[in-house]
């Protein structure tokens, strides 16, 4: 889901080795290393920024609060990291990596020429990039005018994209979902208590910020489940006769989880439909199975009522470092499901007058199913 | 101006809520700002002799920069979203994803409001229904966006356009009445969320905690965004986002508090003991009230920035510290604050920008000394005739936690 990128991310983040230690990152690094064997590269340059960083992250550990980062990850030699970030600020950012040389990117010329150089000048040479999508035009220029006319810079985002779900990052995604089953049973609770959509969201995210989550994104509705809004600050008080429409995404050890939350007096025919469709959903989710078919499954339950509008088409997707890794579950979909990713399931309609809902749930792929890691609270 | 210038506790919010009857309203009718700046705007195409300018954003909200879409628009859309405005006042908002479209239209100033998932395809359709020439159009804040974006928006726009990434800046660097009142809510919303730090931090306590405690705070009195940091040492280096450190006595907490409140975020610095401070720690933190005095004293209209920087430098100059005012040991003396506009920019002595009347922005003489570790003192002020104002009711003083 998209939300409301907030200006900073809050919580606390860190290299912290027993969860995630060094030699886990070098068999990242070594699978990188592979990928510029067959590419030809010299080094891999890898950009995140605070929005998306999920290639950035999976190989430094290191996630921008603001900002951006770009990671100089060499065939041979030292790697270093290069932050948006004062010179005061970087003792700090050294915490959140395992790169040892992290160097502030406003001083261009001294941060990433050196480096360069380290990579010999020999032969003409090629530097995979990955994410520049995202870099801004001046900063891929300043890129480019270190580069020079002896480097060649090629896209190299499949490298990342390509990357297997590592059993660590499982264990960290279970983890994010206890947090947001936290958020969201909170958030039910509240809301159950008689508090107002936003005062309930808001003890979603206190849930989980207690728990350590370093960012926490809520969605609510106003008008019965028809559309979502960011925060608004208004707080109402609770209508006995709306029924509780929300999302909450949580964001612990760098892994997202979310959930959507919602709830009736009286639950009412479409509610029905999307929680069977969801349990659709699961019975089909597994290895090798269609993406297609999956969306197919998933909304055959909801007869000739839409899908819900907030959800764009598309009733899941993998998630991780990112809240959106691709293979979406859409009804053109032509991906397979594969043994070890991580989806976001989602499936909802909206059908007014009837109050709209989103059944929701997060999944682990195994060899012979799916196991549930989280699951909208009821 | 010219257009072409190309350079805790729920009860404790209950609490908070009733008293903040007593602060001016913010949300009070105003919605000729936006009405203003698109009129403005129209007006500098028809000088310029353009068809139209497009203004954009990323989707991001940085409280260093400011936010075009909503300077223009009223409305802080929640993905990458387009303004357009042509010559004749005519305006379009474009907002992504698709489905934020019946909120943006509610809010929004322009003439239409429009949702989609493809920005640039969006884009495309809104300039030929403006009968806009690409060739004739001016972009602001394009150079912000990705790569990626920006080569879709540009073969939507025919190719490379005239750019002025200042003018959103320029447009709206004086605060608006409305927007003065919401810096002053936010500057309110700071100062209560500091007053219950006081009483939630504690030896035993995380940093994050704290944090999550104090940012959760500050959302019950309506802050939507908040660029919080904390962070705790016997001897700070600067101050950070917070981490898993458990407070104990003696630690100093360093905040950088910064709410948003309806588009303007306000920003206090501040320094907490836990226990008794040392003499010396007194004294030196002193050394930053004066320079924080001085530099109010100097920011009068028509003030170079690098004067009133240099006005605070020179206190701590006096007092031995000089080849101290530089990074590591320091950053800025403050800055402008988004995502209105961040005018008039990063307080450093190198800055020849202007101070202007009614101006909005943090000020802030934080400083690394070594006996004493990185300090933090700064209010958010606006620029009177007499200097700046200080929109906190209590200035940064050296404050403890009892243990």
């Amino acid at each position: 889901m998209r939300t409301v990128q907030p200006c900073t991310m809050i919580g606390a983040y860190g290299f912290e080795q027993d969860r995630v230690p060094g030699d886990e990152f070098q068999i990242r690094m070594n699978a990188l290393r592979e990928a510029m064997d067959r590419k030809g590269c010299k080094a891999m340059l890898v950009y995140g920024d605070t929005r998306e960083h999920s290639a950035l992250a999976y190989f430094t550990n290191f996630i921008p609060r603001s900002r951006w980062a770009l990671a100089l990850l060499p065939r041979q030699g030292e790697a270093r990291l290069l932050v948006s970030m004062s010179s005061r600020d970087m003792p700090a950012q050294r915490l959140m990596t395992w790169i040892p040389e992290v160097v502030t990117a406003w001083n261009w010329e001294s941060g990433f020429d050196p480096w360069l150089a380290g990579l010999g000048w020999d032969a003409p040479l090629t530097v995979g990039a990955v994410r520049f999508d995202l870099m801004r035009p001046a900063q891929l220029q300043a890129v480019e005018k270190s580069l020079g006319n002896r480097l060649r810079l090629i896209a190299a985002d499949d490298a990342a994209a390509a990357r297997p779900t590592r059993p660590r990052e499982l264990s960290l995604i279970r983890d994010a979902c206890t947090v947001v089953s936290a958020g969201a049973g909170a958030f039910l609770r509240a809301w159950r208590d008689g508090q107002g959509v936003e005062t309930a969201a808001l003890a979603g995210e206190r849930a989980a910020r207690a728990l350590a989550a370093q960012d926490v994104r809520t969605l609510v509705s106003f008008d019965g489940g028809h559309t979502l809004a960011p925060f608004r600050g208004s707080f109402e008080p609770r209508s006995k006769s709306t029924p509780l429409f929300g999302y909450i995404a949580v964001k612990h050890r760098g892994y997202w989880a979310e959930l959507f939350v919602g709830a009736a007096d009286q639950p009412n025919d479409v509610q029905h439909r999307v929680q069977a469709g969801l349990e659709a959903a699961l019975r089909s989710a597994g290895p090798g199975a269609s993406a297609a078919d999956l969306y197919a499954q998933s909304t055959q339950f909801l007869g000739r009522t839409p899908l819900h509008h907030v959800l764009g088409g598309s009733v899941g997707r993998r998630i991780g470092l990112s809240t959106n890794e691709g293979s979406e579950l859409r009804r053109d979909a032509r991906h397979v499901i594969k043994t070890g990713d991580v989806y976001a399931l989602h499936v909802g309609a909206s059908d007014p007058p009837m109050a709209g809902a989103v059944a929701s749930a997060m999944v682990a792929i195994t060899t012979n199913g799916c196991e549930v890691l989280a699951q909208s609270p009821g | 101006m010219s257009i072409q210038d190309a350079s805790a506790q729920e009860a404790s919010v209950e609490d908070a809520r009733v008293e903040d009857a007593s602060v001016e309203d913010a949300s009070v009718e105003d919605a000729s700002v936006e009405d203003a700046r698109l009129a403005t705007t129209a007006g500098d195409l028809q000088a310029a002799e353009l068809d139209g300018l497009v203004a954009l954003n990323y989707g991001l909200n940085s409280f260093l920069e400011p936010h075009a879409v909503f300077v223009l628009s009223g409305v802080r859309p929640i993905g990458e979203s387009a303004v357009v405005v042509d010559r004749a006042g005519t305006s379009t908002l474009i907002v992504t994803p698709a489905w934020d479209a019946e909120r943006a239209a509610a809010l929004s100033r322009t003439a239409t409001t429009i949702g989609t998932d493809d920005l640039a395809r969006a884009l495309a359709d809104a300039l030929t229904a403006h009968r806009i020439d690409p060739r004739k159009t001016i972009t602001v804040g394009l150079s912000t966006l990705g790569v990626g974006l920006v080569k879709r928006i540009e073969a939507a726009l025919g190719g490379k356009v005239h750019a002025n990434d200042t003018y959103a800046r320029e447009l709206a660097r004086i605060r608006a009445p409305r927007e003065l009142a919401a810096a002053r809510k936010a500057t309110w919303i700071a100062e209560r969320g500091y007053e219950h730090f006081l009483s939630f931090a504690r030896p035993g306590r995380r940093e994050f905690e704290v944090a999550a405690e104090l940012h959760c705070f500050m959302k019950g009195l309506g802050a939507e965004d908040n660029f919080l940091l904390l962070s705790a040492s016997q001897h700070n280096l600067a101050v950070r986002a917070a981490g898993s450190r458990i407070l104990d006595v003696g630690d100093i907490i360093l905040s950088e508090i910064t709410p948003c409140y309806q588009g303007q975020f306000a920003q206090i610095c501040r320094t907490t003991v836990i226990g008794d401070p040392s003499p010396l720690l007194h004294e030196r933190f002193a050394l930053l009230q004066q320079a924080m005095r001085c530099g109010q004293a100097a920011a009068v209209p028509g003030a170079s920035v690098g004067a009133v920087t240099q006005s605070m430098d020179d206190c701590l100059a006096a007092a031995g510290y000089g080849d101290y005012c530089r990074p590591p040991y320091m950053r800025v003396r403050g800055h402008g604050l988004g995502i209105t506009s961040d005018a008039p920019g990063d307080l450093t002595i190198d800055s020849d920008a202007r101070l202007e009347d009614g101006m909005v922005f943090v000020m802030h003489p934080n400083q690394y000394l070594p006996e004493t570790g990185y300090l933090m003192c700064g209010e958010p002020v606006v620029i009177t005739a007499v200097g700046a104002e200080a929109l906190s009711e209590r200035p940064a003083a050296l404050d403890c936690i009892s243990v």
